[in-house]
C-alpha cells in the first residue's frame, strides 16, 4: 500500500532513494497508480502554465521603483543604467509594429486604410484605430449574444491594466485585440491569416489561442463575464 | 546594496506568489505593494547573508493572512457560485475560451486558505517542503497533509474539466 502522502512526495522528489524505490516499483506494478502519478504531473503543470506567466512579465516600473528608492542615494544615472536590462520591452514594440505592417500588406488587397466606406481600420496620429463596421461590432456586440454568422466576432471582453476597456476580435482573415481610447478603438495587437483552404482555418483557430495569450498579459483581473460586457457597453466603454 | 539588488531580483517570483494567494489581479497588486513597504521598513531585521526569498515570502504571507482572514465565508461562496453559473452559461466560444483562461485561478480560489499557501509555495514557487513549512512556521507533517488534500481538490476540479 502506498499512502497519498507518499505517493505526493515520490512526485515531489521528497523521498529518499530507497523509499522511492519502493514507490516506483510499486508504480511499475499497479496502473491506477502510474494513473495517480500522471494526474500529479499533469496538476503542477497546469499550475505553472498559469502562474509562471506572472513571472515572466516584466514588473510594473511602480513596485520595481519602490525598492530602488530603498538604498540611500542612487545618483540618476545610476538608475538609468539600471533599468535597462528590466525595461523596454523591445520585442513587443517589435511585435506590435510588424503586426502593423503585416496590416499594410493585407489592407492593401482587401481594405481601404483612411476612409474607406465599408471600412475597418484606419491610421490616426500614428495609432491604428478601427472604423466602420468593425468599429460599429466592436461598440455595440456582446460577446454573449452575437449572431453565429457576424462578420467581426467578438471573443472576449477584459479590462486592461491601464483602465481600459479592450475586446478581442475575430474576423475571417485577421484577429485582434483593441482598447477604447476615449471613444476610439485602438487596435493593440492584429494577427493576420492568410488564405481560405481548410489548413487556414486550422490557423485561424491557433492565432485565436495567440490573442487570447495576448490578452491574458494584458489584462487586470478576469475577463468580464456577460453581465459585466453589457454594462460596459452600456457605458460605451469609457473607463472611470 | 546587496537588498536592493537581491529584492529586484525577487520581484517576478513575489508577483507570481501574490497572484497564486490573492483572489485576483489588482488584490495580487496590492499584497505586493504592501509587503514590499512592510519589508523595506523592516530591512533591518534581514541578517544580509541568509536567504532573502523565505524571509519575503514569509512577509507577504503574513500580509496576505491578515487581509484574507477578515473575509467572510459567505462572501467566498457567494463568488464561486457565480462564477460556476458562468461556465453553465456555454452560449458562445468566446465566453468559454474566456472562462477556460482562468479556471486554474478559480480553482485555486475554492481551495481554503491553509491548503492554498501550502500549495502556492510547493507546486507554484517549487519550494521544498522543509521550506515551505519553515516559511509558514507549521510542522512538516502539517504541511504534508495540507498539500495532500488541496491537491485532491484542483485534480478533481481541473480534471473533470479537460
Amino acid at each position: 500500500m502506498i499512502a497519498p502522502e507518499t505517493l505526493m512526495a515520490y512526485v515531489d522528489g521528497e523521498l529518499p532513494p530507497l523509499e522511492a524505490k519502493r514507490v516506483e516499483r510499486a508504480i511499475a506494478a499497479d496502473p491506477a497508480l502510474a494513473e495517480q502519478v500522471q494526474r500529479e504531473r499533469r496538476l503542477r503543470e497546469q499550475l505553472n502554465a498559469r502562474f509562471d506567466t506572472v513571472a515572466a512579465e516584466p514588473v510594473p516600473d511602480a513596485l520595481a521603483d519602490m525598492v530602488r528608492g530603498a538604498d540611500t542615494v542612487v545618483s540618476l544615472d545610476e538608475r538609468r543604467e539600471r533599468r535597462r536590462p528590466f525595461g523596454g520591452h523591445w520585442y513587443r514594440n517589435a511585435a506590435a509594429i510588424a503586426a502593423t505592417l503585416a496590416l499594410g500588406v493585407i489592407a492593401g488587397h482587401t481594405l481601404r486604410i483612411g476612409g474607406g466606406s465599408a471600412g475597418g481600420f484606419a491610421m490616426h496620429d500614428g495609432r491604428l484605430i478601427a472604423s466602420g463596421q468593425v468599429a460599429h461590432a466592436l461598440d455595440t456586440q456582446l460577446a454573449s449574444s452575437q449572431p453565429h454568422d457576424a462578420t467581426t466576432r467578438m471573443l472576449v471582453s477584459f479590462r486592461a491594466k491601464d483602465g481600459s476597456y479592450c475586446r478581442v476580435f475575430e474576423m475571417a482573415r485577421q484577429g485582434g485585440i483593441a482598447c477604447n481610447d476615449k471613444g476610439d478603438w485602438q487596435v493593440r495587437q492584429l494577427r493576420g491569416v492568410a488564405g481560405e483552404s481548410a489548413a487556414d482555418y486550422r490557423q485561424a483557430g491557433s492565432s485565436a489561442g495567440a490573442l487570447m495569450a495576448d490578452a491574458q498579459d494584458m489584462m487586470a483581473g478576469a475577463p468580464l463575464d456577460a453581465a459585466q460586457e453589457k454594462a460596459a457597453a452600456d457605458r460605451n466603454w469609457r473607463a472611470r | 546594496m546587496a537588498f536592493e539588488d537581491e529584492m529586484l531580483a525577487l520581484l517576478p517570483r513575489l508577483r507570481r506568489f501574490a497572484q497564486a494567494l490573492a483572489r485576483n489581479a489588482a488584490d495580487a497588486d496590492d499584497l505586493c505593494q504592501s509587503a514590499i513597504e512592510r519589508a523595506i521598513k523592516a530591512r533591518g531585521q534581514w541578517q544580509p547573508g541568509t536567504r532573502l526569498d523565505s524571509w519575503m515570502y514569509r512577509i507577504m504571507r503574513n500580509l496576505w493572512i491578515d487581509t484574507a482572514r477578515a473575509r467572510t465565508r459567505a462572501n467566498e461562496t457567494f463568488v464561486a457560485e457565480e462564477a460556476g453559473a458562468q461556465v453553465g452559461d456555454r452560449g458562445d466560444r468566446g465566453i468559454e475560451a474566456a472562462v477556460q483562461l482562468d479556471e486554474v485561478g478559480r480553482a485555486m480560489n475554492t481551495l481554503p486558505d491553509e491548503q492554498r499557501e501550502a500549495v502556492a509555495l510547493v507546486l507554484v514557487e517549487g519550494f521544498a517542503y522543509k521550506e515551505a513549512a519553515e516559511i509558514l512556521d507549521i510542522p512538516m507533517g502539517t504541511l504534508t497533509s495540507r498539500l495532500v488534500r488541496g491537491r485532491q481538490t484542483l485534480m478533481e476540479k481541473l480534471g473533470e474539466a479537460a
